[in-house]
């Protein structure tokens, strides 16, 4: 299986060659085309992860209920995959570490990479997010996808996020939801920051530029009611 | 203080790395993420007459965040806007430079943020009643939705309301209409905006405006 990432970072789309008896799982609504003898099935996934109580979990973790599957009969098809909001893609080698993922960010996956739904703890009710994320982890690639640019932060120590701009980290690092460092919890507020991640250990952290809340506040607000 | 503005334009952001002692004041909210030594105070928005007309009449918020390096080493904050789009910098000296609400991102400490009346003629054509105007010595960083291009001019400029980001403040700004009355009408243009004087104006490639419009035809 080869994973290109084209058009990045506003537009990516993802160009995947299958060799025969390959398959790749993705998010509903994913495919934007694909070679004409690719064979697409519709899957709750079995095994961890899988079955219909993991479908209904990535469904309060904000992700589809069912899951296309994309297996190539014969050597040399192509599919290409993509997000619906314009933004950047994320090409992710599941290792030993596993992988957190916020709500939503989920493109695509190899089929032996498990998709659990993660609870992240009360502490992450009060971030103003999903209180779930997906807890990835098994072997093979992930495609998480953004709304506006992807960067890659490697965390020696301490860093520091906006809770609206986390895409994914693994897991690796800890969190905790904070104030920012040096303010009081009545200027966090105040300062429009609210709550930040303060992430501790060693990891690969990953951050999304823009995001889809504040867009849609900026856009949203100024609609007429429907 | 080194500045890198990544991911231009659609999604510009910018990467700030500050010298021990230097300090950034950014737009309440623009933070997505920092080194975690990094100290944050949140601050007025000038005095407190100026931070509730900045809120009302300029787009901008009450509050915004002072970034501070209290350590030894060099540590980076990273900035953004809401919107997606391009984001400049500029360096402000003599010339004052005036925002449309909601463009200010962020600005050196020595950098003044205030409220300038903007006349009827600028609140007619949509663009607000006050303006806001960096003044002082520094840089000032400022965001768009699509991208930014400058344009020096000397002398009359049409610019169309809703396009024009920031200006230099010795301009004067009033409104007219693009064409005769049917033209105007009929071509989509409606008002524009008459820039006279001397200096840089920075227009952005979308509006939001258009956006919304757009928008607002399929909800």
């Amino acid at each position: 299986m080869k994973i290109e990432l084209l058009q990045q970072p506003d537009s990516t789309i993802a160009r995947i060659t299958l060799n025969a008896g390959e398959e790749i799982v993705a998010e509903a609504g994913a495919m934007v085309a694909m070679s004409g003898n690719v064979q697409a099935s519709t899957t709750l996934r079995q095994g961890k992860g899988g079955g219909i109580f993991g479908g209904l979990k990535r469904m309060i973790a904000g992700e589809s209920l069912f899951l296309s599957v994309f297996r190539s009969p014969t050597p040399e098809n192509t599919l290409f995959l993509a997000p619906k909001m314009l933004g950047d893609m994320l090409h992710y080698q599941m290792g030993k570490s596993g992988l957190v993922v916020q709500a939503g960010s989920y493109l695509a996956s190899t089929p032996d990479v498990n998709i659990d739904l993660g609870f992240q703890g009360f502490k992450s009710l009060f971030s103003g997010e999903s209180i779930f994320w997906l807890d990835m982890g098994g072997n093979g690639d992930v495609l998480l996808s953004s709304f506006g640019a992807i960067y890659e932060v490697p965390v020696k120590g301490e860093y520091i996020v906006d809770t609206g701009h986390i895409v994914a980290f693994e897991k690796s690092l800890n969190f905790e939801i904070t104030k920012p460092p040096g303010s009081s919890w009545l200027s966090a507020f105040l300062g429009g920051e609210g709550l930040v991640c303060r992430f501790k250990g060693n990891g690969r952290l990953f951050c999304q530029t823009h995001n889809t809340t504040a867009f849609g506040q900026a856009v949203g607000t100024r609609l007429p009611p429907r | 203080m080194d500045i890198d503005i990544r991911y231009k334009p659609s999604f510009a952001t910018i990467f700030l790395t500050l010298e021990p002692g230097e300090s950034i004041i950014a737009e309440s909210g623009a933070m997505i993420a920092m080194d975690a030594e990094l100290t944050m105070k949140t601050e007025f928005n000038g005095d407190f007459l100026s931070g509730i007309l900045k809120k009302f009449f300029g787009g901008e918020s009450l509050f915004v965040n002072r970034f501070t390096n209290p350590t030894r080493k060099s540590l980076q904050v990273v900035l953004s806007q809401s919107t997606i789009g391009d984001i400049a910098e500029a360096q402000v000296y003599e010339n004052n430079l005036c925002f449309q609400p909601g463009a200010y991102i962020a600005s050196t400490p020595d950098i003044k943020l205030g409220v300038r009346w903007a006349g009827l003629a600028s609140w007619f054509s949509g663009e607000g009643l006050f303006k806001l105007q960096a003044s002082g010595q520094g840089t000032v960083f400022f965001g768009a939705y699509g991208g930014l291009t400058t344009k020096e001019i000397n002398g009359d400029f049409i610019v169309d309301t809703g396009h024009l980001v920031a200006y230099e403040s010795g301009m004067k700004m009033s409104v007219k209409m693009a064409g005769g009355l049917l033209g105007s009408i009929t071509s989509g243009e409606g008002f524009v905006n008459k820039v006279t004087g001397k200096g840089t104006i920075y227009l952005q490639s979308r509006s939001i405006d258009g956006l919304v419009q757009f928008l607002s035809s399929k909800v």
